[in-house]
């Protein structure tokens, strides 16, 4: 039987392009935070303590283990400044 | 009407327009983030256990944010002097559980090793003991089981 040797190249160019689409979002995502793989299964509390992290570093997935919150954290909560 | 400005890029500081009344102490808030906290979570919870729940019993009682300031301070400096104590003591083995919880979703399963590390270290230090509650009677708690199964994705 004749092996279709024709159909290799579209074959790896398609296996390449899945593989570059994946490692290329990968390393976007992971850029995004920090070095870390990517949080997931987060629920209203995880989202919450983001924020909050946000708050005190600057960044979601920024972390500190500082006994006193910066200066700053008594007013950056976007509730202080929010219309009512 | 006022708009949120970002603070790291505003020209002036930020001045908060509707201050707390001068007759309630000021606060030192706790700077510790999601995952040393999640790390530290059961010994917060053993250490400042009096304190917690006088808070909760207080809530319970009236809803009202103003009733339950006093209670909440304590809860606050309760928490601060914990972490002062943690890394005091067991700075390297909270380090490395943190990082790992970071690292893994902050999941306590895929870090069972330096979480083993540091409830040794808070034991022998601090003497704290992390106690999973509503663990049933002559079980076995899950993160002192030897070879558990579920424990973490593989990478």
């Amino acid at each position: 039987m004749p092996v279709p040797w024709e159909a290799l190249i579209p074959f790896g160019l398609v296996t390449t392009m899945f593989a570059a689409a994946g490692t290329l979002l990968n390393v976007s995502k992971r850029a995004q935070n920090q070095g870390k793989p990517v949080r997931y299964h987060l629920d209203a509390w995880d989202e919450m303590m983001m924020d909050r992290d946000k708050r005190l570093t600057g960044h979601e997935r920024g972390q500190s283990i500082n006994t006193i919150a910066p200066e700053s954290f008594a007013t950056n909560s976007k509730w202080y400044t929010e219309r009512a | 009407m006022s708009f949120w400005h970002n603070p790291s890029s505003a020209a002036k500081p930020y001045v908060d327009p509707t201050p707390l009344p001068d007759d309630i102490p000021k606060v030192q808030e706790l700077g510790v983030t999601s995952g040393p906290l999640k790390s530290a979570a059961f010994f917060i919870g053993a250490y400042c256990k009096d304190y917690n729940d006088d808070f909760m019993l207080c809530k319970a009682e009236n809803r009202d944010p103003a009733h339950c300031l006093k209670e909440g301070r304590r809860v606050t400096r309760c928490a601060q002097d914990l972490i002062t104590k943690m890394r005091e003591n067991c700075l390297a083995e909270f380090d490395k559980h943190w990082n790992c919880l970071e690292w893994n979703n902050q999941e306590y399963g895929a870090c069972r090793k330096p979480e083993r590390a540091l409830n040794k270290c808070m034991f022998e230090k601090l003497g704290l003991v992390k106690t999973i509650p509503g663990t049933p009677e002559g079980q076995t708690p899950i993160h002192e089981v030897k070879n558990p199964i579920l424990n973490g994705v593989q990478k």
